[in-house]
């Protein structure tokens, strides 16, 4: 008990440096081996099942992908034309733009060795540090969707705190109706964007990206433009100054094997 | 107990904290995961007693700590109280009993949790009752379904002492 006290007391005294910090690191990279291997033998299992699950769901989400797919080639062609006007626009309004992904960054792929799925602390451990130009506070993504932030960082580990973790907190827009709020985990599975004025029609359906700022004193962490989710719920009630909007976040949180970090290839302001 | 069996307990634990944060913990039904930690753990601390228990729980909590690059302690403090009590319960009532694994896993799954609720409260971290309570009822379901086959393997490897061997039951005075 003394000495659980003890290592606790020291822990919380400095949770990011410190002698403790690097033994536990070191103490990391020796069970890295026994968590890689312990993942390798779990695959085959969790591959069988999700051939499986995928199987079961292929028919119902066949026709729903069939529909989306209609519903993004007629939305890709007016982009496609949007694009090419972008350019010439802002050029002629001088507009200044905050790093927008994925530009600017690049990507430092690691695999995922350990995770913590507990109510109090939905985070993962990967195999990559500050040996690999990681930082703490870099964005994390796996694909194109985003994951979380990185918080900690060991130079061949780092942490990855969760977009479902209940301490996450992410500056979001949402693409069809421009509404603006703020992400965070939901009391059950899905995330809650907070914060939306009533008057923005927020739809099931809707795209939620990452905001990002260009704000000098207050930077978003995440760069604009990240996919987060899809709103799969809103509604406006008379008691509450702000929509309930609810939407399940694009990656799939529980079951990630490897994930990119995003790693800033020129400084911006801070 | 002996160095072997010492030796064979810290091998248990280690697998079973590895396997815990590389495999079980990506298992999400109802918002809970089943404890392969803990179940085994609890196997430990009924057929070697409250010292083991205690000690088990220290070392697999540090094991997960570590890999989970989590606040170190944490879960060691937790785990070293839960190892100890089940323990207890296996030194005076719980021994011999068929129900007991499954009755004290039932009991400290609830006691783990809500213990780990109140250590995140006191440090001043983020303490959310409401996922806590929610994910009680599926974690006890699958730490009981657990139960039987990681139980039936820790008897294995550690065969059941001689009662000379284990601490005198509790005697009620008066």
């Amino acid at each position: 008990m003394l000495a659980s006290l003890t290592l606790l007391t020291i822990s919380f005294r400095s949770p990011t440096s410190g002698a403790l910090h690097d033994v536990q690191g070191a103490g990391s990279s020796v069970l890295r081996p026994f968590q890689i291997a312990a993942s390798r033998v779990a695959q085959p299992f969790r591959d069988a099942y999700d051939y499986f699950d995928g199987l079961a769901k292929a028919k119902s989400e066949n026709a729903r992908l069939r529909k989306e797919v209609q519903a993004w080639r007629s939305q890709a062609l007016l982009n496609e034309e949007a694009a090419r006007q972008e350019p010439a626009l802002a050029k002629e309004l001088h507009y200044r733009t905050g790093p927008t992904f994925p530009n600017g960054y690049r990507a430092v792929t690691a695999r995922v060795i350990s995770s913590s799925a507990s109510p109090f602390a939905r985070s993962i451990v990967i195999t990559a540090g500050s040996n690999y130009g990681i930082e703490k506070d870099s964005p994390v993504v796996s694909g194109d969707d985003l994951v979380g932030i990185v918080t900690d960082v060991f130079p061949d580990t780092a942490v990855v705190r969760l977009l479902s973790d209940t301490q996450n907190r992410v500056a979001a827009v949402d693409l069809e109706t421009n509404a603006r709020g703020v992400v965070r985990p939901g009391s059950g599975g899905p995330l809650i964007l907070d914060q939306v004025a009533k008057q923005f029609p927020v739809h099931a359906g809707d795209h939620i990206v990452t905001l990002g700022t260009i704000d000098r004193n207050y930077e978003s962490l995440y760069p604009s433009g990240i996919p987060i989710g899809k709103v799969t719920f809103a509604h406006a009630t008379d008691t509450s100054s702000f929509l309930q909007v609810e939407l399940q976040p694009f990656a799939n949180l529980s079951s990630l094997q490897a994930v990119s970090v995003l790693v800033a290839t020129r400084k911006h302001h801070k | 107990m002996s160095a072997w069996d010492g030796a064979k307990i810290a091998v248990l634990l280690f697998v079973a904290a590895v396997a815990q944060v590389s495999i079980f913990s990506q298992i999400d039904v109802y918002g809970a995961a089943p404890d392969l930690l803990l179940v085994t753990l609890v196997g430990i601390s009924l057929l070697r007693g409250s010292v083991a228990g205690a000690a088990g729980g220290f070392f697999a909590g540090l094991i997960v700590d570590t890999a989970t690059l989590g606040a170190l302690g944490l879960t060691s403090l937790v785990l070293t109280l839960a190892g100890f009590w089940i323990g207890r319960y296996g030194e005076t009532t719980g021994r011999d009993r068929a129900h007991a694994p499954y009755l004290s896993i039932a009991v400290v799954t609830v006691i783990y949790e809500v213990g780990l609720l109140v250590v995140h409260f006191v440090l001043g971290e983020s303490a959310p009752a409401g996922p806590v309570f929610a994910s009680l009822l599926p974690a006890v379901i699958l730490n009981v379904i657990v139960t039987g086959p990681v139980y039936a393997l820790v008897r294995r490897m550690l065969r059941p002492q001689a009662p000379a061997e284990l601490s005198a039951e509790v005697q009620l005075l008066g």
